[in-house]
């Protein structure tokens, strides 16, 4: 049986079975050992340190294994005694002489470098490139091949070698790839072959890759040939990838380099920038799938030339990149930006300048946007809101396609829209500043608030617009409702706003769908509403719930009573805590119809609860009245305080009344009376008026103490254009729960409860600090309060003031900018 | 009355009108009236000493509840009045008479006169 075919499956094994060759070996050796006490038993003696000339010496042993040795680099037939007795010399030698292993092993030396300097001659032979890398790579790998074979028969060597006390270093790793062979021939290689001709190897190589990159093809083989050897060469357990690191992956991104310095500015100079992002983009994706083929996996070398391709690809022309960006923007060329999202995402602060310029756009636009339909959105909160969506799409959309809702664009999506959603240029709420009344200074805040409650009420009243829209649809315009709201600063504003709309809706059983209005609730708790401002609202709900109820029973108990009469009147007894805490009341001198009633609810109310008072909010109350002439008979729903008035012509029907009488009969307030007898004598929308009067007037301030009024004998309700002898209309329109000083109080109101808010704000931080200094104290306060108002400098300043005064802090003695808390 | 352009007929209608309004009925009359009050605790003082909340809110501890409810949902919190006349939450001042049988407010001994409903 010849060497070569035994050797041949165990090559075949190499990778899966390492251990089977080793098990081999020993099983080998296991013969050797009971050969050789054989031996020894014939010659009667065994070794022993310090005897005359070994019987079994190197000298007489090495000519019978050097020709096997030889052979092996060779890579010639071996057959299996030849094999065997390799083993058998080495291990008896080894047995014999005791300094036999240090010259084998200096023996071995000579020969690998005999080998090596041949092979070496014949690759040089090559003066071609490609013919060169070839001779190389194949001469490589079959003395790679023999790394694993011939140390094979010196384990014996390495055990001697490694036993020795000044090689003790080494430690007992003597097996496999750590073996001294193996690393004697590869270091031989080393320093022999590979030093001699690296440089022409790489040059050769990086010449294909440069061939390769300007489309020519070659084999690919014979790179990836190279790096392999570079890879496997390297007999430094440490680093096993030294050698391939500092020649091979150094010399592949020097190369890549240098080829782009050239044709990245050619490309620039000839084609533009928009058309070299494009070059540039594909050139990277080119390269990362051309280094993951010639580089070694794993080995972060593909990091590494990725990073130099970025920086001559991308960094070196990252300004004239960037100034492509605010067109591109503006011009919503979403797809150009995604590349330059794509390339500047890969350079270091590459989209900052990015950021930049989609904040300027999102206010510029967003801006400009909202000065063009000031007209209209300024007048029409349904426009307006609107308008605010279909901006936060146009923005949401250029983030997304161009950005792919990177969280960075995101952020700066909402940094901007949030300026352009408080912008107070367009719109403006002037809220009083002092704590003393309407000051003279006001500071403006946006009204965006203001209209997105105004537009919830359009959605949630039984109006066109809620007639119009289904369900679902009303539910998305809500939930975009809530969108733009996250963006306000001011979110007290809307809560008030919202809150004196629902008051209006539930008094007036105007709710178009009361459903939606508790889901309303819940939606403003989950997008972080103030808690005690969504319990309110949620108060309301229960309240009414309640006064309903007793509603019922009183109109049975009145009924049984008095008889039909009872279905006339229905009665909303609220919680003053959850409905109108600290609003104005207005007193009326009601018809004798109504002033009938009042006792008999008192008393019905007396009889169920205790300690308990009523106030009458007859400025919330309404009705429903039969209004008789010559025409017909209408049936109109009015407000308490239109009753008032109209009531006073059922005693003088005909009669022209002046203003002062009207007043006495009333006792209406100036401002309210004015309001009242407006809507009555100029209703919008209505072509015959149900008062006359005169002389005529612009404005309800322009009415006189003598001006005169008088029933329209001729109104009549006007259906398709024509008139009715009986119909429904309700005169009520915005009048109701709005008094004349109602909206300079809900704004005082505001401020009212922003200074308390904030003098809370910072009694809890001091209370929990102890000590704070002011700048930590102003952090800690906007953080408290953001969801509510953003409290500016001047407010916090006055509050912390007040509180000094009134002893509930006091500056540090120490440090004049640090408050200490007094209990 | 200025009534320009009318016909005859309709001076007429005018006039039938006017007289069944005299006889029958006043010219405006009361279909329904959706009246509208609120209630409060009559007390003298808005704030309960104890817990310094308005008696028109729960108390702090009711509210802690209520919020740790579901939707919010306050419990009856009612009022209490002493003989001295003043009045706290009925919650409040059942745990400080645990403590002190005096008012808080007037130190007289505390005996209940009346209590909210
Ligand atoms: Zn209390
Ligand atoms: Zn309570
Ligand atoms: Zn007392």
């Amino acid at each position: 049986m010849r060497m070569r075919e035994c050797i041949f499956p165990i090559y075949k094994l190499r990778c899966s079975l390492s251990s089977h060759l080793i098990l081999l070996s020993s099983l080998e050796l296991g013969n050797m050992n009971q050969l050789s006490s054989k031996m020894a038993t014939i010659s009667g003696s065994y070794p022993k340190g310090g005897q005359d000339k070994p019987q079994i010496s190197f000298e007489d042993q090495w000519p019978k294994m050097q020709p096997t040795i030889v052979k092996l680099l060779r890579q010639e037939s071996v057959n299996r005694p030849e094999w065997q007795d390799m083993f058998y010399s080495v291990h008896q030698v080894c047995l014999w002489d005791e300094k036999a292993a240090a010259k084998i092993y200096k023996a071995l030396q000579e020969n690998i470098a005999e080998f090596i300097g041949q092979a070496q001659q014949r690759v040089l032979a090559h003066s071609e490139d490609q013919a060169l890398l070839k001779a190389y790579i194949s001469e490589w790998r079959k003395f790679f091949d023999q790394c694993s074979y011939l140390p094979k028969p010196f384990i014996q060597v390495e055990v001697s070698l490694n036993n020795h006390p000044s090689n003790n270093s080494v430690g007992k790793k003597h097996r496999g790839d750590d073996s001294n062979v193996r690393k004697l021939m590869l270091d031989s290689w080393n320093n022999q072959i590979f030093m001699n001709i690296k440089q022409r190897l790489q040059a050769s190589a990086m010449k294909l890759v440069r061939a390769e990159r300007n489309g020519e093809a070659f084999d690919s083989q014979l790179v990836i040939g190279v790096r392999e050897s570079y890879v496997n060469l390297c007999s430094d357990p440490e680093d096993k990838l030294k050698i391939y690191r500092d020649n091979f992956e150094k010399s592949y991104i020097e190369a890549t380099e240098s080829f782009y310095q050239v044709k990245a500015t050619q490309y620039l100079q000839d084609n533009g920038v928009q058309n070299y992002m494009r070059y540039a983009f594909s050139k990277l994706k080119e390269e990362e799938t051309r280094a993951k083929k010639y580089l070694e996996p794993a080995s972060g070398s593909i990091q590494a030339l990725m990073d130099c391709c970025v920086g001559v690809l991308v960094t070196a022309f990252k300004d004239q990149i960037l100034a492509e960006c605010p067109g591109m923007i503006k011009d919503n060329e979403t797809e150009k930006l995604q590349l330059v999202f794509k390339l500047m995402d890969r350079v270091p602060d590459g989209i900052g300048s990015m950021l930049n310029d989609l904040e300027d756009h999102i206010k510029t636009a967003g801006l400009d946007d909202m000065k063009l339909w000031a007209d209209v959105i300024t007048q029409d909160s349904e426009k307006y809101v609107e308008r605010l969506l279909e901006l936060f799409r146009r923005f949401s959309s250029i983030v997304s396609s161009a950005f792919c809702d990177d969280p960075r664009f995101l952020t700066s999506r909402d940094k901007a829209y949030k300026l352009v959603v408080n912008d107070t240029s367009v719109f403006r709420l002037d809220l009083p500043t002092g704590r003393q009344g309407p000051a003279v200074k006001t500071q403006p805040e946006s009204r965006c608030p203001e209209l997105l409650a105004n537009y919830c009420d359009l959605l949630l009243r039984k109006t066109p617009l809620s007639k119009r829209l289904t369900s679902d649809d009303i539910e998305a315009r809500l939930r975009d409702v809530l969108l733009v709201l996250k963006y306000v600063q001011n979110k007290d504003v809307f809560m008030r706003y919202h809150k004196a709309h629902l008051t209006r809706r539930l008094i007036l059983d105007a709710s178009a769908d009361s459903e939606k209005e508790e889901n309303m609730v819940e939606w403003l708790r989950e997008v972080g509403m103030p808690a005690d401002y969504v319990n309110k609202l949620a108060r309301m709900f229960q309240d009414i719930k309640v006064s309903e109820d007793l509603n019922s029973q009183f109109k049975e108990q009145y009924r049984l009573a008095k008889g039909p009469i009872g279905d006339s009147i229905n009665i909303k007894i609220l919680n003053a805590g959850a409905w109108a805490r600290g609003s104005e009341r207005i007193s009326v001198s009601l018809p004798l119809e109504l002033e009938d009633y009042i006792p008999e609810v008192e008393e019905f109310y007396r009889r169920k609860h205790n300690g308990r008072k009523l106030q009458w909010y007859h400025h919330m109350a309404n009705g429903t009245i039969t209004f008789s002439n010559s025409v017909g008979r209408f049936d109109l729903d009015v407000t308490t305080f239109q009753m008032a008035v109209l009531f006073a012509w059922n005693q003088r029907p005909k009669d022209k009344i002046s203003y002062e009488n009207l007043r006495l009969a009333t006792e209406l307030p100036d401002p309210e009376l004015r309001k009242t007898l407006w809507s009555l004598v100029a209703f919008p929308k209505v072509k015959r008026q149900l008062l006359m009067y005169s002389p005529e007037v612009q404005s309800p301030k322009e009415f006189a103490e003598n001006s005169t009024f008088w029933v329209n004998q001729e109104f009549t309700v006007i259906k398709n254009g024509r008139p009715q002898k009986r119909g429904k209309i309700s005169l009520i329109g915005r009048l109701q729960l709005s008094t004349e000083r109602s909206r300079e109080e809900d704004n005082e109101g505001i401020v009212q409860l922003r200074i308390l808010r904030v003098q809370e704000a910072i009694i809890k931080i001091l209370k929990m600090r102890k000590r704070i200094s002011n700048a930590q104290l102003q952090v800690e306060l906007v953080d408290i309060l953001k969801n509510m108002f953003l409290p500016s400098k001047k407010m916090i300043k006055e509050q912390i003031e007040w509180l000094i005064e009134n002893k509930y802090m006091k500056r540090d003695e120490a440090d004049i900018n640090s408050f200490i808390y007094m209990a | 009355m200025a009534a320009s352009g009318a016909t005859n007929d309709e001076m007429m209608d005018i006039g039938g009108a006017e007289l069944d309004n005299n006889k029958n009925e006043k010219m405006f009359t009361l279909k329904k009236w959706n009246a509208v009050a609120m209630w409060s605790w009559d007390v003298e003082c808005d704030t309960c000493a104890i817990c310094r909340v308005q008696v028109m809110d729960a108390c702090l501890r009711c509210q802690g509840d209520g919020n740790r409810q579901a939707g919010g949902k306050q419990p009856e919190c009612v009022v209490v009045w002493g003989e001295c006349n003043h009045s706290f939450h009925h919650c409040c001042m059942s745990q400080w008479t645990q403590q002190n049988k005096r008012c808080p407010l007037c130190q007289k001994e505390w005996s209940i006169q009346r209590m909210g409903k």
